[in-house]
């Protein structure tokens, strides 16, 4: 499914009104990981996630993938950075925590929107894509549903599938169940497990330790804009190194 | 956009199509030659203003009748062509001809010094003088010395205006019809009418109203025509008097009941045998004399329809084709402000700005009579259309403005995380869900616009307000026929507002909010 390419991101800084989010982030993703980034609200996980795909422009660093390349080159104007970063973010696959289907589409609506609006395929060409997805999610039944008459759980599994159906090299989560009942989290997760059986490079941002520890192959910490530790799994939760890595796991592993 | 282009078409073709076949209200949409004499004697006159000049007729209001009508046919007839009524309204009647919506105006236009610094005059066709009119007990007015202190009222822009203000210490009131003028003095709200005596000998009969004796002033019809052709006004003088030669003007007059002293005196026809019969002024008496019940009333507002109908048909292709256009502009807008460089937004902030905040009268007037200065002439439903478009997309625009800001910014995220281009975005994603937040307040801008097509009026169109005018103009009734024409309003937008609250609730099942 996915051509071995590795995301790296160099040196990203981003301000919001004045405050650094983002103090010079290195990151990357070896194809095929499942990476979680953790830390506390407001440490710049959610930022560093959607600079990695171009939808928030940042001021310095730069990110690489394959022949893509995206950074703020002097002179350039926003609108420049923004098609820079459309082009590369054919590559992404994006999951929002407020899941953010399209609610006046039904399901299958919203999963041939974008293949058929973006790479202007019939739309039986889309459907033909789109229906094994529906049920790689197990959502077969719901094609003509709307959004409003689905679950928190079916919805963010459609939102999977609606990224899966622009055949992504990375898929990105933010936060992905941190809206869903407990009881709909795992039906989520269990999508993202079998994409990893897959191959697919996929970098969640999310406070659910178990899936964690069960799935992902690298940890990253964050804390305050920096990246504080980076490591496998089973040694960052096992021997945190840096003291801050250790406050934060205690009060999650508890 | 997909389904905005259509409509657009729609109306740019249809805009087009009345631009080249123009025939509302009797205008032809040909440009006359320059120097060749026109093919039909086109002439401006307002049917609203009044017997005995220029009205409907109360057996056949599709009709127009009047002194002038019948003078208008006699000198096409001696010009060996046809006469081609064109409407207008009264104090609008010298800039229509100046636009060229016609070539001559036949409406009791006074020959003065100020009008003939902007058209030319033919010799007078009639003469006649001011006369006052009071309500039956009063008895202390009989000059115009009497009026100081009081409420006297004339036609907007005739030259009684000036004379009662002139002798100064009276309060003018202008008036857009005689029907309303001479209604308003006998309900007490003026004491006094000076008037052209055609009009006294027709309104005067009021029973509840005296016309004085005395003559004030002296006036002269004049036919006005545009500056410069020297050759079509000796052309119509020598017809004119000709037909005051041959007695065949006076004639007209005297079955209208107007033939008058100073017309015999400056005629130099002082025979005092008449010849013919007043019979056209006893028809107008007839017609006004009878006192209708319910069941006769009836029968009188069926005969109505018809014409009250083709002018609601107007109202509705005119508010039709404006509000498509308005919609188109709308979004336009409100993407130029929402989403353009400053320029661009600053130039749609102006212009909304502006329009929102000037009166559509103004600029209603300001395109169909100020645009042909610098070169832009419109027929006057291209002119009507123009103008409630551009007023309308001023407001659609910061209806949608609000409804796509209603769209919650994540959708736009989503779509752009799915590589969507703004436009993309905008197109398939927003406006699709926009669209239902913004049809009730588009709709109910339908419904303002719908009345608001009654303001082109005053741009020679006969819509259905203009049809109500007319008629109760020709019929005293302004409050039955005011019953019906609200009616017919209210039934014109009905079904709209019926599609609107289907459409909605049919927009509704698939689009409730599913994030915060």
């Amino acid at each position: 499914m996915s051509v071995p390419t590795t995301l790296a991101a160099k040196g990203l800084c981003k301000t919001f009104r004045g405050q650094q989010v983002l103090k010079g982030v290195d990151f990357e993703a070896a194809p095929g990981e499942l990476i979680v980034i953790v830390g506390r609200s407001g440490c710049g996980k959610s930022t560093l996630l959607r600079c990695l795909n171009g939808l928030e422009v940042f001021e310095q660093g730069a990110i690489r993938f394959g022949d893509f390349s995206l950074e703020h080159k002097p002179g350039q104007g926003p609108s420049d950075f923004q098609e820079q970063a459309r082009r590369m973010r054919a590559n992404f696959g994006m999951v929002f925590q407020s899941f953010n289907l399209f609610p006046h589409l039904d399901l299958l609506g919203n999963l041939v929107a974008a293949p058929m609006i973006v790479k202007g395929l019939s739309r039986k060409e889309a459907e033909s894509i789109a229906i094994p997805l529906l049920e790689k999610v197990g959502l077969s039944g719901h094609a003509r549903h709307y959004p409003i008459q689905m679950s928190g759980g079916q919805q963010q599994r459609a939102a999977i599938a609606r990224a899966l159906a622009m055949s992504p090299k990375v898929m990105l989560y933010d936060e992905p169940t941190s809206a869903l009942d407990p009881w709909l989290v795992d039906e989520v997760f269990e999508v993202m497990r079998k994409l990893d059986k897959e191959g697919m490079t996929q970098i969640v941002v999310t406070h659910e330790t178990r899936f964690t520890r069960e799935v992902a192959r690298k940890v990253v910490f964050m804390e305050e804009g920096r990246v504080v530790e980076v490591g496998p799994t089973a040694e960052v939760f096992a021997n945190p190194k840096d003291p801050r890595t250790k406050q934060y796991l205690s009060r999650f592993m508890a | 956009m997909k389904r905005l282009s259509l409509p657009i078409a729609l109306a740019l073709l249809s805009l087009t199509a009345r631009a080249s076949d123009i025939s509302i209200g009797g205008v032809s949409g040909l440009a006359p030659a320059k120097s060749a004499p026109p093919r039909v004697l086109r002439w401006g006159g307002d049917s609203a203003s009044g017997a005995p000049y220029v009205f409907q007729d109360p057996k056949d209001p599709s009709r127009v009748i009047g002194f002038e009508v019948d003078v208008a046919n006699l000198i096409a007839k001696a010009a060996k062509t046809k006469a081609e009524f064109v409407q207008n309204q009264w104090d609008s009647l010298v800039p229509g001809l100046k636009r060229g919506d016609y070539d001559y105006v036949i409406n009791g236009l006074e020959i003065t010094d100020d009008r003939k610094a902007e058209v030319d005059f033919s010799d007078p066709y009639y003469l006649t003088y001011e006369a006052l009119t009071v309500r039956k007990n009063t008895y202390d007015i009989a000059s115009l010395a009497d009026l100081k202190g009081r409420k006297a009222g004339t036609l907007k822009g005739a030259l009684a205006e000036r004379l009662l203000a002139a002798e100064g210490g009276i309060q003018v009131i202008g008036y857009d019809t005689q029907t309303m003028l001479y209604d308003d003095l006998a309900l007490g709200r003026i004491d006094a009418v000076l008037m052209d005596h055609p009009a006294a000998v027709y309104y005067g009969i009021d029973p509840r109203l005296k016309n004085l004796p005395g003559q004030f002033g002296r006036i002269a019809y004049g036919i006005a025509m545009r500056k410069g052709d020297a050759l079509d006004l000796a052309r119509i003088n020598a017809v004119i008097a000709a037909l005051i030669e041959s007695g065949d003007l006076r004639k007209i007059y005297e079955r209208w009941g107007i033939w008058n002293p100073v017309m015999a005196s400056t005629f130099i026809d002082k025979d005092s045998k008449h010849h013919a019969e007043p019979d056209a002024y006893a028809a107008y008496l007839a017609a006004h004399g009878l006192h209708l019940g319910w069941r006769a009333k009836l029968d009188v507002y069926e005969g109505y329809l018809p014409l009250l109908a083709k002018g609601a048909v107007t109202t509705v292709e005119l508010s039709l084709i404006s509000m498509s256009i308005a919609i188109a502009l709308g979004l336009l807008l409100a993407l130029m402000r929402l989403y353009g460089a400053w320029p661009v937004q600053a130039l749609a902030t102006v212009y909304v700005e502006f329009i929102r905040g000037s009166p559509l009268l103004i600029q209603l007037f300001f395109i169909f009579y100020g645009l042909p200065a610098v070169g832009i002439k419109l027929e006057p439903f291209a002119a009507a259309v123009l103008g409630l478009a551009l007023n309308y997309g001023a407001y659609e625009a910061e209806v949608y403005r609000a409804g796509i800001q209603a769209i919650p910014h994540a959708q736009m995220e989503a779509a752009f995380a799915l590589g969507m281009t703004r436009w993309q975005a905008l197109r398939f994603i927003i406006i699709p869900q926009a669209l239902r937040v913004v049809l009730p307040p588009t709709t109910n801008d339908f419904i303002a616009l719908l009345k608001d097509s009654s303001l082109v009026s005053v741009i020679t169109m006969v819509e259905l307000t203009r049809v109500y005018g007319q008629l109760a103009a020709m019929s005293y009734d302004y409050m039955g026929l005011g019953i019906l024409t609200a009616l017919m309003y209210v039934l014109i937008g009905l079904p709209f507002v019926r599609l609107s609250r289907w459409a909605e609730a049919r927009l509704t099942v698939s689009l409730r909010r599913t994030d915060a």
